[in-house]
């Protein structure tokens, strides 16, 4: 019996350690990812407004819900170390514009499409969690989309998009240090190539 | 000209071969398994041309020329002519209702479904449980090997050359025209050719996204390739997520240092 009473109590403990470990609320989390969905979808995709208005409010929910510079921080990998305050200032700057504008274009195929929400995957990262989805594509199987989302106090930001199983994060990080290990002019001809990118956009 | 019948069992012998002679000791996450980067660079810059050139203005035509049920009704039919693939490597990987399932695809669509153009089985609710040597080699816990871009065929590692050629001879198409000389060449290139433009058409937006933001083509290829690939889990780990990466800037100093360390 006292063997019973035990068992419970240490189940108890457990059970509230656990609570204390997760800390990202999950259900907060699915939440934040499904709201910044719709809103692109309702108020910027299917919304009947001009071009330049979409534009604008796609930039504006995109860098409200990206954590855009813990992102371009990830994503310079090693070469951040070393380069210098305006060589950061001036990367994460265009990595920003170069994602608003890509990502606005992009946005457009998910027309007349909806995501299906499949809960949550813990995430080893403190303060991280994997919110799951799919996206029916034209042909073939749906895709997988998960949202990397991290929690500071009671703000959810996206760090990551995992599309099939592809972490853009690491596809950005690899690109560049491909580059920059290419090229003898290091960071600052990455930031040149892609401020060159962003104007022909 | 070289008999595909000798030429698949030397392709794979081949593969092999290089498979049991690739390194596979790369533990970092955040770095990709890139021995032969030089060559691999070339080969991308020469598909690459051949892409521009040749299949992507031939897949930009197609889909022009040929209206999207067309399309899909085609794409069916390739699709159709895998489930003997899916139906093997379900099997090989233990997955017995799947395998049924792929069987009976099969049948009901090849008969009911005029050849695959039509799948009449999604309709009754029997969908497509694809499976391909690819993944029962990475369940099988067969290493992949270093990364590798072959001419023509693209970013692959020994592993899904392997896997590709087994691939092709598990197509019904490969079987019919084994035996018969005369027709055998004709077909079945027609029907690779047909199936490889078939499948650009449905990739051409994706890839040109793709390439409009990357200031390095080769190594975003290389990434989203890899990364994918490393998802296909052997058994032992099939719930291991490897896309949750470290992705905390206080542990950053530790990932520079342990890349620096190799």
């Amino acid at each position: 019996m006292k063997r019973n009473i035990f068992a419970i109590a240490f189940a108890a403990v457990l059970a509230v350690t656990g609570n204390v470990r997760a800390e990202v609320s999950a259900a907060k989390a699915e939440a934040f990812v499904k709201d910044v969905t719709n809103d692109g979808i309702e108020n910027i995709i299917n919304a009947k407004i001009s071009q330049q208005e979409k534009d604008a409010r796609f930039e504006k929910l995109f860098n409200q819900a990206l954590d855009l510079d813990f992102i371009g921080k990830f994503v310079l990998g090693r070469a951040w170390r070393t380069a210098t305050p305006q060589q950061r200032k001036d990367f994460i700057a265009v990595y920003r514009e170069l994602n608003t504008k890509t990502w606005s274009k992009r946005f457009d195929e998910f027309k007349g499409k909806s995501f299906t929400f499949k809960g949550t995957t813990p995430s080893n990262s403190a303060n991280q969690i994997f919110v799951n989805s799919t996206v029916a594509m034209d042909q073939g199987e749906p895709a997988k989309v998960i949202w990397r989302v991290k929690q500071t106090g009671d703000t959810f930001k996206i760090v990551d998009i995992v599309i099939e199983n592809v972490s853009l994060a690491i596809a950005a990080r690899n690109e560049y240090a491909g580059f920059i290990k290419n090229n003898p002019g290091g960071v600052e001809a990455l930031i040149k190539n892609l401020q060159n990118k962003v104007k022909t956009m | 000209m070289i008999k595909k019948s000798i030429l698949f069992p030397v392709m794979a012998a081949l593969l092999f071969t290089t498979a049991s002679c690739a390194t596979t000791g790369n533990t970092n996450p955040h770095e990709d398994n890139d021995s032969l980067e030089s060559y691999n660079r070339a080969v991308f810059k020469f598909n690459y041309q051949v892409d521009k050139y040749v299949l992507k203005p031939i897949a930009e035509g197609y889909r022009d020329i040929t209206p999207e049920a067309v399309r899909n009704r085609i794409s069916n039919i390739f699709l159709n002519m895998k489930e003997p693939l899916y139906f093997i490597n379900n099997l090989l990987q233990g997955n017995f209702k799947y395998s049924g399932i792929s069987l009976s695809r099969f049948a009901i669509n090849t008969t009911l479904g005029l050849g695959g153009m039509f799948d009449v089985a999604e309709g009754w609710g029997i969908s497509r449980e694809n499976s391909r040597f690819d993944q029962t080699f990475a369940k099988w816990c067969i290493p992949d090997g270093p990364f590798i871009v072959l001419p023509f065929l693209g970013p692959s590692t020994p592993r899904a050359a392997v896997a590709f050629a087994f691939d092709m001879a598990a197509d019904p198409v490969y079987w019919a025209t084994l035996n018969d000389a005369n027709v055998k060449d004709k077909i079945s290139y027609t029907y690779t050719a047909l199936e490889a433009i078939s499948l650009r058409a449905q990739n051409i937006e994706l890839l040109n996204e793709l390439e409009r933001g990357s200031v390095d083509f080769y190594s975003t290829m290389r990434s989203a390739y890899l990364q994918n690939r490393k998802n296909m889990g052997c058994r032992d780990d099939e719930n291991v997520q490897t896309y949750d990466f470290d992705f905390g800037i206080e542990d950053e100093d530790e990932i520079f240092d342990e890349m620096e360390a190799e």
